[in-house]
């Protein structure tokens, strides 16, 4: 019993680690990108991040349904980060796509001056006054880990949360508070992030992860204990279904 | 600090004579309300046996105060937009409503004296979540952390978990009565009514500043827009409510969803159309007598 308590705990930890890397890796563009004036994606860190979580959720709850007991935590929490990298693959593939056939821009960086992946300069695409456009290769690689990221966490969370091993709790349970622990994680990574951010090559990613993910630990730690303190009630555990 | 602000009100107020239909929170100011909403939410949550149109009065009051918790945190500029900390309360929300319950379940969380039933058991989630929304408001605005910069962000954060968890709660307990899991499981959460009432009472609280956002914007008027959406929150959960316990609980809820709607968005309306400037009809949509 107390090993599967810590367990949870620890899982809930990791999970809720990844997902602040994921929110930080995420290109996020906001308002600016929405007039393709910023790099990234036109919406906020939070909206694109629980997106692509609950995709995740999704298929690794379809996975995790294979099993009749004891579901695989690896090949589950796996099937998560598909899920979510799939999510955001289309979500930038088809952001880009308006942006070059649409709006005429070409994607680039606004705040390197050399894509780190092709080594393709980015100073002369980028319209002036402007933050960068579109979602160059450098951002749509930093969104897929960040997919995977986020997708890995979020699923560790519901996995571990439904399994009869550790929690069993019941699906629908596992799966809004998994989403919980995420969102209350992504927010406090979203406010670290401020605004805007282009993924690993941006230099406010270097700067700021450190902050992130000390922030995140302590939230986690806490929501742990929190769901540790639920599951020893007892009251939630056989949850039926 | 707060009487200043009352009788500025005050002044606009009479600067303006000939307002005719007027609601107003000069009393309730920022903590009076949050005092107001505390006291009366823990009430309303921790009797399950209450009528479920007044635990529905109670909800709006838990609503409003989260609106004006996200007002005064947000409307320094968060940097994410207003609805990321909605649904950050909602977020927390979850965990907490679902640890109250989980502790409510158990022999020693529900006292049950004369035939009544007194959950106490919920007041743990929402005192964990007090904590952790105080913990995540220190790492928002602390020097070492984020450093966010904004006035009041530890008590708004801390005013929004304890809000969200009451919200979750008293709005389980209207559709099913009672805080016994075998009961919650499968009304609340295996159906999926969970999904609903996060995102309904995230836009509660996160609606009324993201719409009326701006320079002129005014709290009274803000707030009106938050009891509006708990009438809208009040219709869908008495018609799950009516599936759920009965129609005898169900339909005064939607009978008095309706009339908070009605009235609060055409008092809401009206304020907007007082305090502007102009306004000219487009003749696409009958405007309240514009």
């Amino acid at each position: 019993m107390i090993e599967a308590l810590l367990l949870v705990l620890v899982c809930i930890i990791i999970g809720g680690l990844l997902s602040s890397l994921a929110v930080h890796l995420m290109p996020v563009g906001g308002a600016p990108a929405a007039m393709s004036t910023a790099t990234g994606i036109a919406t906020g860190c939070v909206m694109l991040m629980t997106g692509a979580a609950v995709t995740g959720l999704f298929t690794a709850s379809t996975v995790a349904s294979f099993w009749v007991t004891k579901p695989n935590v690896i090949l589950v929490a796996l099937s998560g980060a598909v899920g979510s990298m799939l999510m955001m693959g289309f979500t930038m593939f088809v952001g880009n796509l308006i942006y070059i056939f649409g709006a005429g821009i070409v994607p680039c960086s606004g705040r390197v001056a050399v894509d780190p992946i092709t080594k393709d300069s980015q100073t002369e695409y980028k319209t002036p006054r402007t933050d960068g456009h579109g979602v160059p290769t450098a951002s749509f690689v930093s969104g897929i880990l960040g997919g995977f990221s986020g997708g890995f966490g979020g699923a560790l969370i519901y996995v571990v949360l439904v399994s009869d091993s550790y929690a069993h709790f019941s699906v629908a349970t596992a799966g809004i508070v998994a989403m919980g622990i995420f969102i209350a994680n992504a927010i406090i990574a979203a406010y670290n992030i401020g605004g805007t951010i282009e993924g690993f090559h941006d230099p406010k990613f270097k700067a700021r992860i450190r902050t992130g993910l000390t922030c995140s630990l302590i939230v986690s730690v806490l929501c742990g204990v929190i769901i540790v303190i639920a599951m020893l009630t007892g009251t939630l555990a056989g949850g039926v279904m | 600090m707060g009487e200043e602000e009352v009788k500025q009100e005050e002044k606009e107020e009479k600067a303006k004579p000939k307002e005719k239909f007027k609601i107003s929170f000069d009393y309730f100011n920022e903590s009076r309300l949050g005092i107001f909403a505390l006291i009366i939410g823990i009430l309303v949550a921790i009797f399950p046996g209450l009528p479920a149109f007044i635990k529905a009065i109670g909800m709006m009051i838990v609503f409003v105060w989260g609106a004006d918790s996200v007002r005064k945190t947000a409307r320094y500029g968060l940097g994410t937009g207003v609805p990321s900390i909605g649904v950050l309360a909602m977020g927390f929300g979850i965990i907490g409503g679902i640890t109250g319950i989980a502790v409510a379940s158990m022999s020693f969380g529900t006292l049950v004296v004369g035939g009544v039933e007194i959950a106490f058991g919920v007041l743990a989630g929402v005192a964990l979540l007090a904590l952790l929304g105080f913990v995540s408001g220190n790492l928002a605005n602390g020097d070492k952390f984020i450093n966010m910069k904004i006035p009041g962000l530890e008590r708004g954060m801390t005013e929004l978990g304890i809000a969200g968890t009451l919200v979750v709660l008293i709005e389980t307990s209207i559709i099913t009565g009672t805080y016994a899991i075998t009961s919650v499981l499968p009304n609340v959460i295996n159906n999926g009514v969970i999904a609903v009432i996060f995102i309904i009472s995230a836009f509660a609280m996160l609606q009324p500043l993201n719409t009326c956002l701006g320079a002129d914007e005014r709290r009274g008027r803000t707030l009106l827009m938050s009891i509006e959406i708990g009438g809208i929150a009040s219709i869908i959960l008495g018609l799950v409510t009516a599936l759920t316990l009965s129609a005898v609980q169900g339909v005064p809820l939607i009978v008095l969803g309706a009339v908070i709607w009605v009235v609060f968005y055409r008092a809401y309306m009206k304020a907007c159309m007082k305090e502007a400037y102009a306004v000219k009809g487009t003749g696409l949509i009958k405007t309240l007598g514009g």
